[in-house]
């Protein structure tokens, strides 16, 4: 094996093998990450990022194969061993104790004391110190609850740097983040690289990965799919890597002659923006793309159509009856279907089967007396998951086994089955790999060929653009913007998305 | 789930063999064996029965993510309702009540107006010293007093006067008492007879003979040979505050709402399960001692008519006329409604609904199930199935003592239910494994007293299985985990 440097990397492993019960994740997985570097590690999902970054962060350990730190190898048996050879990891989710202060956070199980009792004001003057030093202007006494989520990420890497971290692995940090929240986390990133920390960064998003990265490891289904290097990344270099295959074209978009008006929203007062009344209304046939930053309420105006929140005022027509949405039954009832954004804990039932998961909104229809009617609830599962194609030995598999696309198609086969005239999509290709990603898109330019009505709210610009006949673009609660398909552009949306009116 | 029912089965399965060999002498004739002997056999049945009932209530909550530690409460509650609202009484015929004894003036002042007691007629009288005094009216004052004949020692302000009737026969053989034509008693009534000397003795009639000159009251049993002749009678009227039906449909309304409410709480308010059955806990025992100062309650004389039910058998082997062997009633109850929960677990959408919202509320909101209705429904059903426990324990008791009755219950029946293969969680529970977690938990009880081990350590016994049980599934779990794990790496 060849070094293009003479010095040791920071970090490698070799031909690192894990299995889990009926799945074999890493197959002899090989990485090396140098010193100031920022590696990104990308592939579909299930291709074994996350189960080689736990074993690199000392949380799971690995069947077989060997780590090496600075050269030397290390046998990670917990977190702690990891941290103790300077690497840490950032989950993507945080796990910051919300209700203490940010001082407190970086410093938890490590408080520094004095005369035994725990040195408050050495943790601020420490904390003030990381915080500058990753360019986040707050107080360390500020409490973590009152932080925006980009903010706490931030706070996780100055809790990553205070153990003097040289290796930070970062798996999905922008999942949550809004553009100009990403922006500054590409920022210090882009800093700690300089100061000689190594980047392990992990992302779906390319355009960030391309951006961001020195170099790039592709895996595929647990083995390596091949390296690249800055100049070498590009969107079709890294998707031929991650798939096997060339994608030219990702998404697959006709235009139909738009219906009649599926569902107008008047007026409408969400809850949590009460200032500000949206209108708008979507056609059948018609796709309509909501974008916007993080936190302008679009999830908040897809759950006030679906019935989840009340709404405060306003109304809601769909086929041209005004519906009183107080439940989302009443929103069934009406033809309304919502794709939420957080699938496992709001799209499906993880621990029940593909089937049962199919079933549970549409089961109440052809039930006698109550009575389940299992050879509808069957039929209509296999009709499903053979139309979305679900890949599973078969549909009495726990859901919570299945990969992330997979378990979306799931969401869309219980909706399906009702055949909605409205279907709401929030983030609906959110960690999902690249091959069901297409999938879903195809299938929303499907739905939309049969004539109902699709509004999906993205965070990817390329998504937004690629899919909607028509984008709505939301900023703080109001609707700042419409753009028709022909005036789409990154510029046009992100001019609205912050907030200039069109 | 099959697996974890497979293995509770068989922990029964082992439980009893080790039983039945340990108590057995010598060890290889079962015949001989105190846990084979079929008294033991039934008693374990019934109590299977009535705690298993319990069980399959608590079983619905726990799937819900919930939990109900007011089930003891509860069955205590119902317990002294059904005792209260089937209370049965012996009242004389229209009683009135004295204002005012004149001893001087041998002149009685009455509550209300009327010639009640014409003269001639003649009268019990009882309260204050003049208790148990035969009387017999004058004269009626023209302000509604009675002068009677007979000599009063004192002055009294209180007291009661009912409508006395000689006995103009007795026949000692047919214990039939003959009583004038107008005498209005019926069947289940109770005559008072007693003697001018104020003997007195309550008997039951059994039967009545009415024809134009007579009225002919046959006695249950022979009230002795001194009433036999110059004796009176009063009629006692039995009234009863409710029919069975009526009262076993109210305990189960009564149940019911107390469902709502705690599922109310639990889904409108967003209050903590825990804490509202807790207060439920502490409030229906509080109410069940107020309602019954604190004294035992019973169902006096329709224990012999209802009893039957929650100790009755139903006979599979006699030796001669006695029962040796037969399945108690309430066991019969517990498959019954086993199978019904067990349809409405499995083969319905709201069981199906019930099982998603326990894995996952948000999602199952999210699929349009109301998820609300369905988690008060769990606690209805929860609450029903206590109060049907809680009637029957109370029968089978037949004297229940609010203070004590039915504590703790609540933690038998989550701890069968657990056993059984409810997880706390939520979501998961079969109601074939909370039957069997409670025969487990019956075996173990039984165990502790076939044993001789003191009844002191009958708690920490108990607690050791179950978290040996618990316990044991996690490695099962694992093992198989594992066993997976290498078939899919070889």
């Amino acid at each position: 094996m060849s070094t293009t440097s003479q010095t040791p990397p920071r970090l490698e492993v070799r031909d690192i093998v894990k299995s889990f019960p009926g799945v074999k994740a890493l197959k002899g997985v090989s990485l090396k990450v140098l010193p100031g570097e920022v590696l990104s590690v990308v592939g579909e999902n299930g291709a074994g990022k996350s189960t080689l970054m736990k074993i690199l962060a000392g949380v799971q350990a690995q069947d077989s194969g060997a780590v090496l730190v600075n050269g030397q190898s290390r046998n990670f048996r917990s977190v702690s061993d990891a941290m103790e050879s300077g690497i840490a990891l950032i989950h993507q989710e945080l796990n910051l104790a919300d209700n203490l202060e940010i001082g407190a956070n970086i410093f938890l199980g490590r408080e520094p004391r004095r005369f035994g009792i725990i040195h408050e004001a050495e943790i601020r003057r420490r904390a003030a110190d990381l915080l500058q030093r990753i360019g986040l202007n707050l107080a360390p006494d500020t409490l973590v609850r009152d932080l925006t989520v980009g903010q706490q990420q931030m706070v996780e890497i100055a809790k990553a740097l205070s153990i003097n971290a040289q290796v930070l692995i970062m798996d999905e940090p922008t999942s949550s983040l809004s553009a100009g929240e990403s922006v500054r986390l590409f920022e210090v990133i882009r800093d700690l690289r300089n100061q000689g920390v190594s980047i392990v960064y992990i992302s779906h998003r390319l355009a960030e990965v391309q951006d961001l990265s020195d170099r790039v490891t592709v895996l595929r289904d647990g083995e390596n799919a091949g390296n690249l290097v800055r100049g070498e990344v590009t969107h079709s270099s890294l998707v031929r890597l991650m798939v096997g295959r060339d994608i030219s074209r990702v998404f697959s978009r006709k235009s139909y002659p738009a219906g009649e008006i599926a569902i107008e929203a008047r007026d409408l007062v969400t809850s949590t923006w009460p200032r500000h009344k949206l209108s708008f209304s979507v056609r059948s046939g018609e796709i309509v793309g909501i974008a916007g930053l993080v936190g302008a309420g679009r999830t908040e105006m897809l759950r006030t159509l679906f019935g989840v929140d009340e709404p405060v005022s306003g109304s809601i027509t769909v086929a041209g009856k005004v519906v009183p949405l107080r439940s989302p039954q009443d929103a069934i009832a009406a033809g309304i279907a919502l794709v939420p954004e957080d699938r496992k804990q709001q799209g499906v039932v993880l621990d029940m089967t593909i089937r049962e998961n199919i079933g549970l909104a549409s089961v109440h229809r052809h039930s006698q007396a109550g009575l389940l009617n299992f050879t509808v609830e069957k039929s209509q599962s296999a009709e499903m998951c053979r139309q979305l194609r679900v890949k599973s030995p078969d549909d009495t598999y726990r859901v919570g086994n299945l990969s992330g696309g997979n378990q979306q198609k799931v969401v869309l086969g219980k909706w399906l089955s009702l055949k909605p005239k409205v279907l709401l999509l929030d983030e609906p290709t959110r960690g999902i790999d690249v091959g069901a990603k297409q999938e879903i898109y195809q299938l929303m330019d499907q739905l939309a060929s049969q004539g109902i009505a699709v509004l999906f709210v993205s965070s990817e610009m390329e998504e937004i653009i690629g899919m909607s006949d028509r984008v709505l673009v939301m900023h703080e609660g109001r609707i700042t913007g419409e753009l028709p398909a022909s005036q789409l552009s990154e510029e046009a949306i992100m001019n609205l998305a912050t907030g200039h009116q069109s | 789930m099959k697996g974890k029912i497979l293995g509770i089965l068989t922990v029964l399965l082992v439980l009893c063999t080790s039983l039945a060999i340990a108590t057995s002498d010598p060890w290889w004739n079962v015949r001989t064996s105190q846990f084979l002997n079929f008294d033991n056999i039934m008693n374990l049945l019934s109590r299977i029965a009535l705690y298993g009932i319990l069980g399959i209530g608590v079983a619905f909550v726990i799937i819900t993510s919930g939990i109900d530690l007011a089930i003891g409460s509860m069955v205590c509650l119902c317990g002294v309702l059904l005792s209260i609202l089937l209370k049965v009484d012996y009242q004389p015929e229209n009683p009135v009540n004295v204002t005012q004894v004149i001893a001087s003036e041998q002149t009685i002042y009455l509550e209300g107006k009327g010639p009640l007691f014409p003269p001639g007629s003649t009268l019990r009288y009882t309260g204050g010293v003049g208790s148990g005094l035969v009387l017999t009216v004058d004269a009626v004052t023209e302000n509604g007093a009675i002068r009677v004949r007979e000599a009063l020692t004192r002055n009294e302000k209180s007291g009661r006067i009912v409508k006395a009737t000689p006995i103009q026969n007795f026949n000692a053989d047919s214990l039939d008492v003959r009583l004038p034509p107008d005498f209005t008693a019926s069947v289940n009534d109770q005559l008072q007879i007693f003697k001018p000397d104020g003997a007195v003795t309550v008997q039951k009639i059994t039967s009545i003979t009415r024809t134009a000159t007579e009225t002919t009251a046959r006695l249950a049993k022979d009230p002795g040979e001194k009433y036999h002749a110059d004796s009176f009678a009063v009629l006692l009227q039995r009234s009863q505050r409710c029919s069975i039906p009526v009262a076993v449909i109210t305990v189960l309304l009564i149940a019911t709402a107390l469902g709502l409410t705690h599922g109310l709480l639990i889904t409108r308010l967003r209050l903590q399960p825990f804490v509202v059955t807790l207060c439920g806990l502490l409030i229906y025992r509080g109410v069940s001692r107020w309602l019954t100062n604190d004294n035992p309650a019973g169902f006096g004389e329709l224990q012999q008519i209802m009893g039957p039910v929650a100790s009755g058998r139903i006979g599979l082997l006699y030796r001669g006329e006695t029962l040796v062997f037969g399945i108690p009633i309430p066991f019969f109850l517990l498959l019954g409604l086993a199978f019904l929960a067990t349809i409405f677990l499995t083969r319905t959408i709201w069981g199906r609904y019930l099982l998603a919202l326990g894995r996952n509320e948000e999602a199952a909101r999210f699929s349009g199930i109301n998820t609300s209705r369905i988690i008060i429904l769990a606690y209805v059903i929860c609450t029903l199935m206590a109060a049907i426990g809680g009637m029957l324990f109370a029968l089978e008791f037949s004297s229940i003592s609010p203070s004590s009755f039915g504590n703790s219950f609540e933690l038998y029946a989550i701890a069968a239910a657990v056993l059984g293969g409810c997880s706390l969680r939520g979501g998961e529970g079969s109601i074939p494994g909370v039957v069997i977690g409670t025969a487990v938990m019956q075996v173990l009880n039984n165990l502790i007293t076939l044993l001789r081990i003191p009844q002191s350590l009958e708690y920490t016994i108990i607690g050791a299985v179950i978290l040996t049980g618990v316990l044991g599934d996690e490695l099962v779990r694992r093992a198989a985990a594992k066993r997976r794990l290498k078939q899919s790496a070889s």
